[in-house]
């Protein structure tokens, strides 16, 4: 009986309901397209090493992230592959260059060099072209989204890097990096653009044959390269979204709007709430004399918080939904992991309740005795 | 059938300066089967007297029991679930909630503890309409009819739950005067045929003929009691 006559209660208190639903849905959408927002560039910041297919990373020693690595020796790669546990060994070369674009103006690149024939570490989604297409030693992949920044090239247009020339050989999905626009080539195109000594490496990818113990194989490899930092795929991953996190203020930043946008769904919740309850403060004496305990009428407004937060969160996910479906496939960096909105939710649920404790405490104020004057 | 006995029940409020005596020690006895009319002038302590017999008000002094049973400092729910099981109550407004269809309100004096509706209360529910005039109301939303009808649906959300006491605090003075006659009959009709415990307060003296003992009060103190089981000392006759 408490929850239906809670329903109905906000079913005719509509403007004040609105008002508290429209807090709820503040901070499901607001904080949602923030996180996703954050989570997008989170993975800009570690596509290459999430996407890299290894199971394992070698660099140089106490490296911060992966785009601050210095060139390791070619030999570590003889040294890895006598490991019984290594199913496969393959090099990455990264540099920075400038690349000419149609409109013989210049654009910042960030320079992938892959070793043929594998060409691990490479594009893993192509809107156009193939692979394959890197194995021509002038070959270049660059991403769909990006293509806009090299004034719309198209495929098998000619052009250059650091006065290196290449070809648009293909044109990757989802290849975006949160420290340049980048730009995959075969890994000795990349030597000569970067000008790096020969037999040298950015980093080492590793693959582990299936069913090793993954532990004890880091073991081995550090205890068989102590110069160099050995890493998991994730571990790395990890290092450098935090590094980029803590040092460029994203981290803050994304953390500010987020408790600014909870606290406005809270004040808004709190306020609409209040006004409610001061509205209902005469039906709930009404009920306490009927013989309505506190707790009965605490369960009733705490009932209305619920059902509010409840069709909130709908609101809110759903209104989310559509603005990560209208803008998948742009360039806006979006993207929700899937513990995101039963988290979002929860956290939502309880910043409703918080927000209902000012009314609550109001509506428990409530003197029986008040309706016989 | 539950009887009410008050001994030397007296209240004090303060306004955070002082202490101010609203009701002075009063002794009184009700009966199930009488309509008994609190009366006397705004201010006299009948609205208290009324409060404390229905165990929204604690008294600052004095006893008082009910069916035998002590019921001067009960905890708030325990006062509570009392005032569910044997009172019903009929204000001075009918203070239906608005929201809640004209059944949901009667209802809500039996489900506010949360207990489940059995369909067999529903069906009183329009029972009680039908005797009091109200057929075809149990879906209406209480603004869409009269005062006269509102204060009538109290009256059956007083006796849904089939109470041993029913306190009533000015009913009749929001009602017109025909509508009054219509609501004190009926008060009446439930003291008298159903063996209940009316205590109606008003200072209306149209409703004084359907008083079975009417007791006065001035000052905070019964000045007249026509009622035989009175205490010496304070029973006048009127």
């Amino acid at each position: 009986m408490r929850s239906a006559v809670a329903w109905r209660l906000l079913r005719h208190d509509r403007s004040a309901t609105a008002g508290a639903l429209l807090g709820v849905v503040a901070i499901v959408f607001l904080v949602g397209q923030q996180l996703s927002i954050l989570f997008g560039l989170l993975q800009y910041m570690s596509v290459l090493v999430d996407h890299s297919g290894a199971d394992v990373w070698i660099t140089s020693a106490t490296i911060r992230n992966v785009d601050a690595v210095n060139l390791i020796p070619g030999q570590y790669l003889e040294r890895v592959m006598g490991l019984p546990e290594v199913a496969w060994a393959e090099p990455i070369l990264l540099g920075n260059g400038l690349m000419r674009t149609a409109d013989d103006s210049f654009e910042a690149v960030r320079l992938v060099g892959l070793r043929r024939p594998r060409l691990q570490g490479g594009p893993w989604a192509l809107a156009q072209g193939r692979a394959q297409a890197l194995l021509d030693l002038e070959g270049a992949a660059v991403d769909r989204l990006d293509l806009k920044k090299f004034a719309q090239p198209a495929l098998g247009s000619i052009t250059e890097i650091n006065g290196v020339r290449v070809r648009l050989a293909a044109v990757t999905e989802g290849a975006r990096a949160f420290q340049g626009t980048l730009v995959f080539l075969p890994l000795d195109k990349v030597r000569d653009m970067i000008q790096a000594p020969p037999g040298r490496y950015a980093a080492i990818l590793v693959g582990l044959q299936p069913g090793m113990d993954q532990a004890a194989s880091m073991a081995r490899l550090r205890a068989l390269l102590p110069e160099c930092s050995v890493l998991t795929t994730a571990e790395l991953s990890r290092r450098t979204q935090l590094y980029y996190l803590t040092s460029t203020g994203i981290g803050g930043s994304f953390g500010f709007s987020t408790t600014i946008a909870v606290l406005i769904g809270i004040v808004i919740i709190t306020l609409t709430m209040y006004a409610s309850v001061l509205q209902r403060t005469r039906d709930f004496a009404v009920m306490r004399a009927l013989g309505g305990r506190r707790r009965d009428i605490a369960i009733l407004v705490l009932c209305q918080a619920v059902i509010i937060a409840g069709i909130g969160i709908f609101l809110g996910l759903f209104f989310l939904a559509a603005l990560l479906n209208a803008t998948r496939g742009s360039d806006i960096p979006s993207f929700l992991p899937s513990l995101v909105p039963p988290l979002l939710a929860g956290i939502t649920l309880l910043v409703s309740l918080l927000g209902s404790l000012v009314a609550l405490r109001k509506a428990l104020q409530a003197d029986p005795a008040s309706v016989f004057h | 059938m539950a009887d009410l006995r008050l001994e030397n029940i007296a209240r004090d409020f303060s306004d955070g300066r002082q202490l101010r005596r609203v009701l002075f020690p009063t002794n009184l006895t009700f009966q199930p089967g009488e309509l008994t009319v609190l009366a006397g002038p705004s201010g006299s302590g009948k609205t208290t007297l009324l409060s404390i017999i229905g165990l929204v008000l604690r008294p600052s002094e004095g006893r008082m029991w009910l069916a035998g049973q002590e019921v001067t400092g009960l905890a708030d729910d325990v006062a509570a679930k009392m005032r569910l099981a044997t009172y019903g109550f009929v204000f001075q407004q009918p203070m239906l909630i608005d929201g809640l269809n004209i059944q949901d309100n009667i209802l809500l004096a039996v489900g506010i503890q949360g207990a489940r509706i059995p369909g067999a209360l529903r069906r009183r529910v329009g029972e009680l309409l039908a005797t009091l005039g109200l057929e075809d109301t149990a879906r209406l939303q209480p603004q869409m009819i009269s005062g006269g009808m509102k204060q009538r649906v109290s009256i059956a959300r007083a006796l849904i739950k089939d109470p041993a006491i029913i306190l009533c605090d000015e009913p009749t003075s929001a009602l017109d005067a025909e509508n009054g006659q219509v609501v004190m009959g009926i008060l009446k009709r439930i003291a008298v045929a159903e063996q209940r415990l009316v205590v109606v307060v008003s200072h209306d003296a149209r409703v004084f003929p359907f008083a079975d003992r009417l007791i006065k009060m001035e000052n905070g103190t019964v000045v007249a009691d026509t009622g035989a089981a009175a205490p010496a000392g304070q029973e006048e006759a009127l």
